[in-house]
C-alpha cells in the first residue's frame, strides 16, 4: 500500500509539472475531471465495500477454494472466466467482489481469468455502450474474437506463477 | 445505482446477522471500514492522476495516430493507444465509433478496444492499485500484454479479406 501510494504521488507530481509547463496550465480542468470521477464514488463505494464484506462472510469458503483456488487448475480458470463474463455492473461492484473472492482463497491465475473475462466480455457494458453505439454485427464479431482471451490470460498467469 | 448498493448492503448485512450473529456482522463492518480507510488516499491520488492524463492527452492526438497505420505497426499502435486512452467507456466507445466510421479496419478497432479494457492505465490506477497488491497487478498485466494483438490478428484472420478496408 505504501509503495503504491508513493508511486502514485511521484506520477502525480510529474504530471503536474508537465501541466505546469504548458502555456495555460490545465490544473483546474484536471481537478474537475478527478472530482467528477470521485463524486460518483463517495456514497456508493462505502456501500459496495460493506456489501462485498457481508457477502464474503456469507460465502462458504471451502467451495471457493475448491472451485477457484490455486490448485483448481484448468477447471478453475474456466469457471472463473464464466463467472467474470456474467458479473453485473461496473468496476465498483466487480472489484470489491474480486477482492472478496481473492481473500476467500481464489488463486491468482483464476483471478486473472475472472478479471479479463469481466473486462472483455462483460454483458452490461456490451449492452449499454457497444451495442447502442457501434451496432450488432460489430459486437457479435468482437465477442467471438474475444471469447478465448480470458482462458489465455489465465493460462499465461498459471504458467508464470 | 446508489439505491442498488444500499439495498445490497442492507440485505446481505441482515442475512449475515441472522445466520452468524451480531459479532460476525460487526467484524465484517469493521473490516470494510478499515479497507475503505486504506484505499481512500490512493483513490484520491489515482483520480487526480487520471484527471491530469485526461487533460494532457488530447483525444484528437490518439485518433490521428490510430487511423494512419495498418499491419503490425498499426496493431501495436492500437494496443498502445488503447492502454493510454483515459476515462471509462464514455471515452473509449465513441472513439471506436469515430475510428470505425472513418475507415480504420475492424481488426484495429478490436485491438484498441481489447487493449483499453485489459490494459487501460486509468482502470489499473483507479481500480486495481487500491484493491490488489503489486505482485498480482504485475501478473495480470503481463498475462494481458499479448491479448490485444491476439484479438486484433484473429479478427483480421476471421473477418477481413486481404486488401479490403485497409486504412
Amino acid at each position: 500500500m505504501l509503495v503504491s501510494t508513493l508511486a502514485l504521488g511521484i506520477i502525480l507530481l510529474g504530471l503536474m509539472l508537465w501541466a505546469h509547463r504548458q502555456p495555460k496550465p490545465p490544473h483546474q480542468a484536471a481537478r474537475a475531471a478527478a472530482w467528477g470521477q470521485l463524486q460518483a464514488l463517495l456514497i456508493r463505494l462505502p456501500l459496495a465495500l460493506l456489501a462485498a464484506g457481508f457477502i464474503a462472510a456469507l460465502l462458504p469458503q471451502e467451495y471457493i477454494i475448491q472451485w477457484l483456488g490455486a490448485n483448481s487448475g484448468f477447471s478453475g480458470i474456466l469457471i472463473a472466466s464464466l463467472l467474470g463474463s456474467v458479473l453485473p455492473g461496473g468496476p465498483m461492484v466487480s472489484f470489491p467482489l474480486a477482492v472478496v473472492l481473492f481473500d476467500a482463497g481464489a488463486g491468482p491465475p483464476q483471478m486473472v481469468a475472472l478479471l479479463t473475462a469481466w473486462s472483455v466480455l462483460a454483458v452490461h457494458r456490451i449492452l449499454a455502450f457497444e451495442l447502442s453505439l457501434i451496432g450488432g454485427s460489430f459486437v457479435i464479431r468482437r465477442t467471438l474474437v474475444s471469447l478465448p482471451l480470458p482462458l489465455m490470460a489465465g493460462f499465461i498467469a498459471q504458467w508464470i506463477t | 445505482m446508489t439505491y442498488f448498493f444500499a439495498l445490497l448492503a442492507l440485505v446481505s448485512g441482515i442475512a449475515l446477522w441472522m445466520s452468524s450473529g451480531s459479532q460476525a456482522f460487526l467484524d465484517s463492518t469493521y473490516g470494510s471500514l478499515r479497507l475503505l480507510l486504506q484505499i481512500s488516499p490512493i483513490l484520491v491520488l489515482a483520480m487526480l492522476v487520471g484527471g491530469y492524463v485526461q487533460v494532457l492527452v488530447p483525444k484528437a492526438f490518439v485518433q490521428k495516430w490510430l487511423g494512419a497505420e495498418s499491419g503490425l505497426k498499426g496493431q501495436l499502435i492500437a494496443t498502445l493507444a488503447g492502454a493510454i486512452t483515459p476515462g471509462g467507456p464514455f471515452a473509449a466507445f465513441p472513439m471506436v465509433l469515430v475510428l470505425y466510421q472513418s475507415g480504420a479496419s475492424f481488426a484495429i478497432c478490436v485491438n484498441y478496444l481489447t487493449a483499453w479494457s485489459v490494459l487501460g492505465i486509468n482502470r489499473i490506477l483507479v481500480w486495481e492499485v487500491p484493491f490488489f497488491d503489486t505482485e498480482f497487478i504485475v501478473l495480470r498485466i503481463i498475462a494481458s500484454l499479448p491479448l490485444a494483438l491476439i484479438a486484433g490478428y484473429s479478427a483480421q484472420w476471421l473477418f477481413e479479406k486481404p486488401g479490403k478496408r485497409t486504412a
